[in-house]
């Protein structure tokens, strides 16, 4: 049963600080201007903010380039060590569309095949959400129900109430820290829960306004197998110049390649798992040949997974979040809503 | 994780991206949401293109070769050996039997302080670099008509022109952030025409694509003026105010009717009427051009003709408009701004003036030679007469880079004493004496200057790998062993001196760029930087642009029976130039691991050759096989070559015929033969 507590915003350093004993604390600075998740170090966090990092937090669960395991090679003998990450960390200010990210992650690292790297980092790591009060610039997270406030995947969850968070707990580990903590939280009044609701209600309506009225996901996907064979696939991928920023910086996009880094003289060589793109011809080459040979194909496997087959295979799981950021990396200026706003009309 | 805020290594965009650092290892890049040019996004070299910083093959230690083997070495045993060596070369054959090789991969405190070294302790003006091979059309066409050899106008503009005419360019693969904006000029309404002999990516969003034979670039702008000056759209005020020369060029394009200009180049005469007026018409037109206009024994009037089709039209010193060559290399605009040039000292002040001379003479405290000195075409020449004797090269690889690689190797290996600084065993360190480790731009603090003029900091993130060395530190050593104490703290102390003698660079401090970076001239500390050029007057002295009038010349190897293909030649989105970096991170070999020439399906079909097939691909001066791939892409007559793989390195086919007086190769034409594999 989820609890509220109320937290003063001039006690949010002290409550993240106290858990720096425990936990590594990530949290979002600014850097240069710039929105980016950070270990908190002495730096204090940037509690008010519009959007999110442009890098999502996957990386601490998936990282870019992940050392899984070295290994030594003397004559027959093969020593092999593998580098499972159960550093304790706490992540503060992760955006409902982010934590709907983890949830699909989850699902596809953590049901029929468990990766171990993952799991690891993820039964380790404690998600503090923060809902949006505000639309971002370019995320479209209400009609795909990801946003603007979170229902579900944290520990903890917070919302900004002007000078204070109300916090919903989320799991066992939530309401634990919270107790170790309690005098730091005021108990939740009906007020506050009777804010909450008119702020959730206020936030959708505003995050309405900013999206295209031709975006709808109960008929996306239906629209979408319909379009296979447009040629808006074409054209929208006329411009893209194959630098696979979309897959890196999206929340689900988990495709990786392993590759062996081989010792120097009589070292240690190490096995490396990073980030990979399906936009790029040498995906999938280890069978051959990206099966998909021209960009059109690539670009609408892309939006198919994440609208298609993601929730088809998973069970409803979301594919696409909505938060945007696909958009604002594309060097082509190629936009997923400017797509679905092409289908729906079709 | 500690995330350092840098600029991009590979082209001259000048991209910010945060380098994740874990345990001194990059392990991370983010991209910069902030960043004027970036903006978030970065191409696939800036996302994945850094695995090379901790590859296995890096030079970690001085080599110094005995025999034809290299052994290891110390630090003080390679300069002892180095400085002995160029001072004895120095006292038997003097300074000018010396020649340095900077390079536009390192800083500008570290370009600096090479040209420095080369002049005020060898005594020599024999001091260029890769420019040589890219730009140094521009640098004198540009500074001839325009008096300043660069970007007019800085990259953000672009996408709000009216008109863009790309030219040379295949911007998409070679400056992604700038065609980023292009990409965002045509959404926005503007429109694109792309001349180009190939259909490159760009060409899709074409108002207008112009397929000119390679070479014919005046014969198409000169058309082009014939069309604006017989119809009358001729900006007369700008012309009359702003220019000098009009009648001359009037005359000369006189001669260049669309129907004459569609017979050189092969473009219909309607087209090039049509690309005329699109361009005129426009209130904003923007000019993009790179190699295909430079490379070319016409490189120095190709550029000439881009400034003079600018100014005909009074597209220049405004917003959004004027002649954007865009410089290739992360730092080639500031390895020229540093003058690691022959002729000029740092800002392009010229070594003949003596007065200019006098200002380094008192601020370097030694006596300067006063005569220029060769450029790296030239330099190849005098190696294989004798003349010059030692040469150091710093992060070049001129024998996958230069043309005619069994010439450039001849010269090499004629030479009495090379030295080559540089972060992996090049083809070219490999026929050095002496090696010493550099670093790559993770491990050391300075500055690179974008094609847009802008200074930005790159901002050291991990130790130097093994015993190698930062390039400024190398510098400053071995000017040290060679009686000429070189003594700075830190790059933010050269950059203090750089700013002290460059008038352009003038108000650039560490300080000032840790608030981002300054397009220059940038005189003085308050002064903000200069995006657009040329506003009211022209920087040439007098104020006024200057017409050239420009007659077409055809390239100087043209096909013919014995070898009836034109060779062109260039490079892909996924590697950068000879691959030393690029070929050794797996997502980019991934996508062009080996070396390939692309084929017009009729030529295919004539020739036997299929697609995927091993071809051999000759010319006058050597022989390379590699795979065929059968693309409509490209005009009938013509193949491509990428110049990136060392083991079918297109520069064993080209020729080394220069520009008369740019002196840079025309990689862009020569004539070759096809026989199946």
């Amino acid at each position: 049963m989820s609890e509220m507590r109320i937290l003063d915003k001039a006690k949010l350093a002290e409550f993240i600080g106290k858990l720096g004993a425990d936990f590594e604390v990530i949290v979002p600075r600014r850097e240069n201007g710039n929105l980016v998740f950070g270990s908190l170090d002495h730096t204090q966090p940037v509690v008010e903010f519009t959007g999110k990092p442009l890098v999502p937090p996957k990386e601490y669960f998936f990282p870019q380039r992940e050392e899984l395991l070295t290994f030594t090679v003397k004559g027959k003998e093969i020593k092999v060590e593998a580098h499972l990450d159960k550093v304790k960390r706490v992540i503060w200010g992760i955006r409902p569309c982010d934590l709907a990210g983890i949830k699909t992650l989850d699902t596809i690292f953590l049901s029929n095949y468990t990766d171990n790297y993952y799991q690891a980092r993820r039964e380790n790591t404690i998600l503090m959400g923060l809902n949006c009060n505000e639309p971002c610039s370019s995320g479209f997270c209400s009609p795909l129900g990801t946003g603007p406030f979170a229902k579900d995947s944290f520990d903890l969850l917070f919302t900004d109430l002007g000078n204070r968070f109300l916090i919903e707990t989320g799991s066992e580990a939530g309401r634990e820290l919270v107790a170790s903590s309690a005098d730091l939280f005021a108990e939740a009044r009906d007020a506050d829960k009777a804010k909450l609701k008119e702020l959730e209600e206020k936030c959708k309506r505003a995050f309405e306004s900013s999206l295209p009225s031709t975006v709808d996901l109960a008929t996306v996907s239906n629209k979408l197998s319909g379009a296979w064979g447009d040629a808006l696939w074409t054209e929208e991928s006329e411009t893209c110049i194959l630098c696979g920023g979309c897959n890196f910086i999206c929340p689900t996009c988990h495709c990786f390649n392993i590759e062996d880094v081989p010792a120097e003289q009589q070292g240690v060589s190490t096995r490396v798992r990073y980030w990979d793109s399906c936009q790029l011809g040498g995906f999938t080459q280890m069978a051959a040949e990206n099966t998909r040979r021209t960009q059109a194909e690539r670009l609408r496997q892309r939006v198919f997974h994440k609208l298609v087959y993601i929730p088809d295979k998973y069970n409803g799981a979301v594919g696409c979040t909505g938060c945007g950021r696909c958009i604002e990396v594309c060097p082509g200026e190629i936009s997923i809503t400017n797509i679905l706003g092409r289908v729906m009309r079709k | 994780m500690r995330k350092i805020l840098t600029t991009c290594e590979f082209c001259g965009c000048g991209c910010n991206f945060y380098l994740g650092v874990e345990d001194d290892k990059v392990v991370a890049v983010y991209p910069c949401a902030s960043h004027p040019i970036s903006q978030g996004k970065l191409c696939i070299k800036g996302w994945m293109g850094h695995e090379y910083i901790h590859s296995t093959e890096r030079l970690k230690t001085p080599l110094i070769k005995e025999g034809d083997k290299f052994r290891e070495a110390t630090w003080d045993e390679a300069y002892q050996l180095i400085a002995d060596r160029l001072q004895q070369i120095k006292e038997r054959y003097g300074s000018d039997s010396i020649a340095v090789s900077t390079s536009a991969k390192c800083t500008n405190e570290e370009n600096y302080l090479l040209q420095k070294l080369a002049r005020a302790a060898i005594g020599t003006n024999n001091v260029d670099h890769c420019a040589r091979l890219c730009h140094a059309s521009t640098v004198i066409g540009l500074s001839q008509t325009f008096g300043s050899g660069a970007m007019t106008n800085s990259i953000p503009e672009i996408g709000s022109a009216d008109v863009i005419f790309v030219i040379g360019s295949n911007t998409t693969e070679q400056h992604p952030l700038v065609a980023d904006q292009i990409v965002k000029g045509v959404k926005g309404g503007a429109r694109l025409i792309v001349a180009d002999p190939r259909q490159i990516q760009l060409t899709k969003l074409a108002a207008l694509h112009l397929s000119h034979r390679p070479g014919t670039d005046v014969a198409l702008i000169n058309g082009m003026l014939n069309v604006i000056i017989a119809e009358d759209l001729v900006d007369r005020e700008f012309v009359s105010s702003r220019t000098e020369g009009f009648e001359e060029l009037k005359e000369v394009v006189a001669g260049y009717t669309p129907r004459k200009a569609a017979e050189i180049t092969g473009v219909p005469a309607e087209k090039i009427i049509e690309a005329a007026r699109i361009y005129a018409g426009g209130k904003k037109g923007t000019i993009i051009y790179a190699m295909g206009i430079t490379q070319h024994t016409t490189g120095v009037d190709n550029v000439m003709s881009c400034a003079n089709l600018a100014m005909l039209t009074g597209n220049m010193g405004r917003e959004s408009t004027g002649v954007n060559p865009l410089r290739g290399q992360n730092n080639v605009q500031g390895a020229c701004d540093m003058g690691t040039l022959p002729n000029v000292f740092p800002g392009y002040q010229a070594v003949t003036n003596t007065e200019l001379r006098q200002k380094f003479e008192k601020a370097w405290g030694v006596k300067l030679p006063s005569q220029p000195g060769v450029t790296v075409t030239g330099a190849i020449n005098k190696m294989i007469a004798g003349e010059i004797k030692a040469l150091y090269i710093m992060g070049e690889n001129p024998m996958i880079s230069d043309p005619d690689m069994s010439h450039t190797e001849k010269a090499l290996k004629n030479l009495g004493f090379m030295v080559v600084q540089d972060i992996f065993l090049t083809e070219t360190a490999r026929l050095a004496d002496v090696v010493l480790p550099g670093v790559s731009f993770a491990e050391k603090d300075g500055t690179f200057t974008s094609t847009e003029r802008k200074v930005q900091r790159v901002r050291k993130a991990i130790e130097p790998l093994g015993s190698s060395r930062p390039d400024w530190k190398i510098i400053t050593e071995l000017s040290s062993h060679l009686g000429y104490k070189m003594d700075y703290p830190s790059p933010r102390e050269v950059m203090d001196e750089i700013a002290k003698l460059t008038p352009s660079y003038g108000g650039i401090s560490y300080d000032r760029l840790e608030r981002g970076g300054l397009c220059w001239p940038c005189p003085s500390p308050d002064h903000p930087g200069t995006p657009y050029l040329h506003k009211e007057k022209f920087a040439r002295p007098g104020g006024k642009g200057r017409f050239s009038a420009v007659p077409y010349r055809p390239p100087a190897e043209l096909p013919d029976d014995e070898y009836p293909f034109t060779l062109t030649t260039g490079r892909t989105g996924f590697h950068w130039h000879t691959g030393t970096m690029t070929r050794k991170d797996w997502a980019l070999d991934r996508e062009y691991p080996k070396g390939y020439v692309e084929i017009n399906p009729q030529d295919a079909a004539n020739t036997g050759i299929r697609n995927g097939a091993m071809v051999k691909v000759a010319s006058r001066r050597g022989e390379i096989s590699m795979q065929a791939n059968v693309v409509d892409t490209i005009q009938e007559g013509l193949v491509f070559i990428p110049f990136h793989f060392a083991e079918a390195a297109a520069n064993k086919l080209t020729a080394a015929n220069l520009d008369p007086v740019a002196k840079i190769p025309e990689y862009k034409v020569c004539a070759v033969k096809l026989e199946r594999g």
